[in-house]
């Protein structure tokens, strides 16, 4: 059989031509893919297989001004199933058995948090030690069982510190979204509240990162050598201006009492030495994750044990801010300090209002650190109504009030400074009274100030006019070793005169030395002290009472302001808790100078 | 006996290479798998590539002749056991493809092609009838549907796909004309041109053109347009009756980043794979896409995937170089032929080889779907490797024998 030779080879070129066409596509795709994008996919190769992991950074510890414990950090357990290990007739039975769980209830919570067979499923959270100990003891009858441990913050329970320490909690969406998403991920701890809000950036460190390599179905393979860990920075430590014997007995002071709040503070420099708003509550609770009951409780209690009265509960000053009333008139020259006023026979008729006296049988004729003394009212409507609304609005202003204090802790309230602009605001131009500088005087009216902001103001009379802004953080302290002191100390001055000034710790000597001084029984002889009693009346139930303490007298070392809601009186409820706090003061400086003289005494 | 320095070793050699990478790719792609049973795949494949080659030296010692005058019998014994399959073999993942004995499974399918490759070089070699003849042109459809029907219903489009292949690469060398070729084709176009009516006119009057200006007679004409009309028609009725399978495989080659966890996965990890290996790989043992499971199948229908990450473009090319080592040869070897019967075989069993070729690295880079048609010589299992050695035996006895008629 003969064919054609030249039919044959036309086959044979047409088929060589035919056979490069494959071998030319899939030449042209393997360039395309090995040396166009071969950087592109390496990169997605890589992110296939690097399990970026973050490294919890441990967060700051809070201390007291003598470093004891305010705020640490306690190991928590975590008991996770991981599901390619785990034994289908024992892991889960025993498991359940031992943590006092239905088989089925661990089931479901298997399938619930499984992310892939490799990778460990929560199962309970914050599991006391005694069971991890079991677990790793006897690891032959739990198969595929992990404990991860992770921190938890500890608050030092019965200080009653809330107020200021805040707490801590998951991250947010809308925190997550406020701080770029960068520094926080889902399931992030991030400080709530307090300080620990405030100082978050500082406390919580910085996270570092692990890259693991793993397989397609999530199984780690063990550090990825490619790429060094980054280590996590701890956070920095705080040490605080408290001082955690005096939060005791702070405490301790407010416990026979419903409601109410306390104060100290170093008038010389501003640090706040306690500050306690009773009832508190159990700031641990919140580090793990709340009970919805527990979470209605505190929620719904008519203490309201949530709410931040030192800094956020807004009352009338009360009697307490006489001494504003007085420093004003005196500084304006409207009165002197011997000025007579219409005498005091119980109360004071203007236009056709009567006002009285808190005293029914009056205090006829006093001067003007007498008026302060016997706290009489009358006294005080005259000065009011010579210095006249705005005029006292611009004094409280320049005192503190209707602003924060800038302490450094979130949600402060500012207050309510009222003046003429206000009052016609509220209630039209013209269709007020000039009586109501009458109840502003004596600090009732619309006035609102917080427990802080009257220590403050307090202070500054203590400290010759200048006030030292009260502040909470003594110094920081950064895992490296570097110690810093905050440097912002907010420093003005009270707008009364050293003459002025006299007048009114004058005013304040006799309220506890007079007489006929308000708080004459906290008289004692171990330290001087002086200070203002308040009774502020309250439209919603009985009186709040309030006392301002300074000891002692001829340097002033601490203000302490309590505030004991719907109590009476200030003198009978405030003034002895203040002076409770104020001589457990004295006694451990006495204390201390005591040891201190000992000391001396050995070296000679 | 046989006179070994004049077989042809350059596609020995080839081959043999190919094998071995092969078996070293397959034992890299299950180094670290959880059980010793995958660990062991490349044993096994050794052990395969041993018997594969006492295949091939048998075909290669037994005259051609007796493939010749057994090929009809051969193509019913396997039309036979393609049957057999559907009613007793095991079934895997919705298909019916293996005899199962123990760990082995043997599919039939592989045995189908060499027989097919054989009984239409019978056919087209003792032919009266001139290439262009409606009968001849039937009698081969027919010869192929037969093995194509049994194979659909396992199902397995792709491996059907490798008949059809074999039957036009067999018209194209017997001699039939590229002009009649493409327009025998040329339902297919309709089909893919009907899905937008408009496409569809323009196709047809592309079509019209061609078949006046190169008159192929009228009948022929007349049985074209028919066949084109009827393929545009039936092209939603066949899409609703592809299996979800099927769909989910055309969609995801469309467009893999439809379903990325799932068809389009496969894909997208493979892609990541060859890129990833750059020009000189990443060595042996050391692709993370490979070792650390990102690669499904990888030690059979993406085998290249290892091969692109681990020994990257160079790695690549030499597959390329020796597998086209063996086309060239083919062709050459099928030009040189005295016997019509020899010459048809090595072109039948060279287009076998190089579709599967080209449609599973095309699949692996992506641009070709995901068929499961197993790369020859490297993909992990037994009866694919002693097929594709037999096919290799055929070719070489071919060129053994080329003087013979």
């Amino acid at each position: 059989m003969v064919r054609p030779t030249s039919s044959i080879e036309n086959r044979k070129t047409a088929s060589l031509l035919i056979l490069l066409v494959p071998v030319l596509l899939i030449l042209s795709w393997l360039v395309k893919l090995q040396i166009v994008n071969h950087a592109e996919l390496a990169e997605q190769s890589e992110n296939n297989r690097i399990r970026v992991q973050p490294l919890v950074a441990s967060r700051g510890v809070v201390y007291d001004r003598e470093r004891r414990i305010i705020i640490d950090n306690r190991p928590s357990f975590t008991l996770s199933i991981v599901p390619a290990e785990a034994k289908r007739d024992t892991t889960i039975p025993n498991l359940a058995a031992l943590i006092g769980l239905d088989t089925a209830d661990v089931q479901k919570r298997l399938r619930k948090n499984m992310v892939s067979r490799y990778q460990p499923a929560p199962i309970m959270r914050d599991v006391p030690f005694e069971m991890v100990a079991v677990i790793e003891e006897q690891a032959a009858r739990f198969p595929g069982v992990s404990i991860q441990m992770e921190e938890v913050r500890r608050y030092t329970p019965g200080l009653g510190s809330e107020c200021f320490t805040g707490h801590v909690g998951e991250v947010s969406q809308e925190e997550r979204r406020r701080n770029g998403g960068n520094d926080y991920r889902l399931g992030s701890i991030i400080g709530k509240k307090g300080i620990e809000k405030h100082h978050d950036g500082l406390l919580r460190g910085r996270e570092g990162t692990a890259y693991i390599e793993v397989t397609a179905s999530g199984q780690s393979r063990g550090p990825y050598e490619g790429k060094a860990p980054a280590p996590a920075v701890a956070g920095a430590d705080l040490v605080l201006t408290i001082d955690n014997d005096l939060q005791h007995e702070c405490v301790a002071s407010l416990d026979e009492f419903c409601c109410g709040a306390i104060v100290a503070m170093d008038p010389r420099n501003g640090e706040v030495l306690a500050m306690t708003s009773y009832p508190g509550f159990d700031a641990n609770i919140f580090s793990t994750v709340i009970p919805e009951s527990l979470w209605q409780v505190i929620s719904q209690d008519t203490t309201h044990p949530l709410l931040n009265r030192p800094i956020t509960g807004l009352y009338p000053p009360g009697s307490t801010s006489k001494l504003l009333t007085l420093g004003a008139a005196l500084e304006e020259g409207l009165i002197g300090p011997s000025t007579f006023l219409t005498p005091c026979l119980g109360g004071y008729q203007f236009g056709n209002r009567y006002f009285r006296c808190w005293r029914p049988g009056g205090h006829g004729s006093v001067s003007a650190a007498g008026a302060v003394e016997v706290s009489c009212d009358v006294y005080f409507y005259q000065v009011g109504l010579k210095v006249g609304v705005d005029l006292l609005s611009e004094y409280f202003d320049k005192c503190g009030f209707g602003r924060a204090t800038g302490i450094g802790l979130p949600g402060e309230e500012k207050g309510l400074n009222p003046n003429s602009a206000y009052y016609d605001k509220r209630y039209g131009k013209k269709k007020w009274s000039r009586g109501l500088v009458l109840n502003l005087a004596i600090g009732q009216g619309e006035l609102l100030v917080t427990p802080l902001q009257l220590a403050q103001f307090f202070c500054g009379l203590a400290n010759n006019g200048v006030v030292c802004g009260p502040h909470l953080i003594k110094s920081i302290e950064f895992p490296d070793g570097d110690q810093v002191s905050p440097s912002n100390q907010i420093v003005w001055k009270l707008p009364f005169s050293p003459r002025t000034l006299e007048i009114l710790l004058e005013g304040l000597r006799l309220v506890v030395e007079g007489r006929n001084g308000t708080a004459r029984h906290l008289k004692n002889n171990l330290y001087s002290l002086g200070g203002k009693t308040g009774t502020a009346q309250n439209p919603h139930g009985d009186d709040h009472s309030w006392f301002v303490g300074i000891a002692p007298l001829e340097r002033p070392e601490i203000v302490v302001c309590a505030i004991v809601e719907n109590a009476g009186h200030g003198s009978e409820v405030a003034a002895p808790t203040v002076k409770r706090i104020i001589d457990a003061y004295m006694a451990k400086k006495r204390a201390a100078g005591a040891v201190a003289d000992l000391g001396r005494a050995e070296d000679e | 006996m046989l006179n070994y320095r004049d077989l042809d070793w350059r596609v020995i050699g080839a081959a043999l290479l190919l094998s071995l990478i092969g078996i070293l790719l397959i034992m890299s792609a299950q180094h670290y798998a959880e059980s010793e049973y995958h660990q062991g795949f490349y044993l096994r494949q050794s052990l395969w590539l041993l018997f594969a080659l006492i295949v091939f030296a048998a075909v290669v010692h037994l005259p051609l002749r007796l493939f010749d005058v057994s090929a009809y019998i051969f193509l019913g014994i396997t039309v036979g056991l393609l049957v057999l399959v559907l009613l007793v073999g095991s079934s895997r993942m919705g298909a019916t493809r293996w005899f199962s004995f123990g760990s082995i499974n043997l599919a039939p399918a592989d045995m189908a092609k060499l027989a097919l490759v054989l009984a239409l070089s019978r056919f087209f070699a003792y032919t009266k009838l001139p290439p262009a003849s409606k009968r001849r042109l039937a009698f081969t459809a027919i010869l192929t549907l037969i093995p194509v029907a049994l194979i659909l219903k396992q199902p397995d489009l792709g491996t059907s796909l490798v008949f059809w292949i074999i039957l036009f690469a067999l018209w194209f060398w017997s001699g039939l004309s590229p002009l009649y070729m493409i327009l025998i084709l040329s339902p297919l176009a309709s089909l893919v041109a009907a899905s937008h009516w408009l496409a569809w006119a323009l196709y047809f009057a592309v079509l019209l053109t061609f078949l006046f200006l190169s008159r192929p007679g009228l009948s022929f004409s007349v049985l074209v347009v028919v066949a084109n009309l009827a393929f545009g028609v039936i092209t939603p009725y066949i899409w609703n009756r592809l299996a979800d399978y099927q769909k989910l495989r055309i969609l995801t080659f469309l467009d893999p980043g439809r379903d990325p966890r799932g068809a389009g996965y496969q894909i997208i990890q493979s892609k990541i794979a060859i890129g990833s290996g750059g020009f000189w790989g990443k060595g042996l043992l050391s692709g993370s896409q490979t070792q650390l499971d990102f690669l499904p199948e990888r030690h059979t229908d993406f085998i290249f995937s290892v091969l692109g990450e681990e020994f990257g473009l160079w790695g690549a090319l030499v597959m390329i170089i020796l597998f086209g080592i063996i086309f060239y040869r083919a062709v050459r070897i099928a030009a040189r032929c005295r016997s019509r019967f020899a010459s048809h075989v090595t072109i039948g069993a060279a287009a076998v080889l190089l579709f599967q070729f080209f449609v599973n690295v095309g699949m692996t880079l992506g641009f070709m779907p995901v068929t499961g048609l197993a790369l020859p010589f490297l993909s992990y299992g037994g009866t694919s490797l002693v097929l594709t050695w037999a096919l290799i035996g055929l070719i070489v006895s071919a060129d053994y024998r080329w003087q013979e008629y």
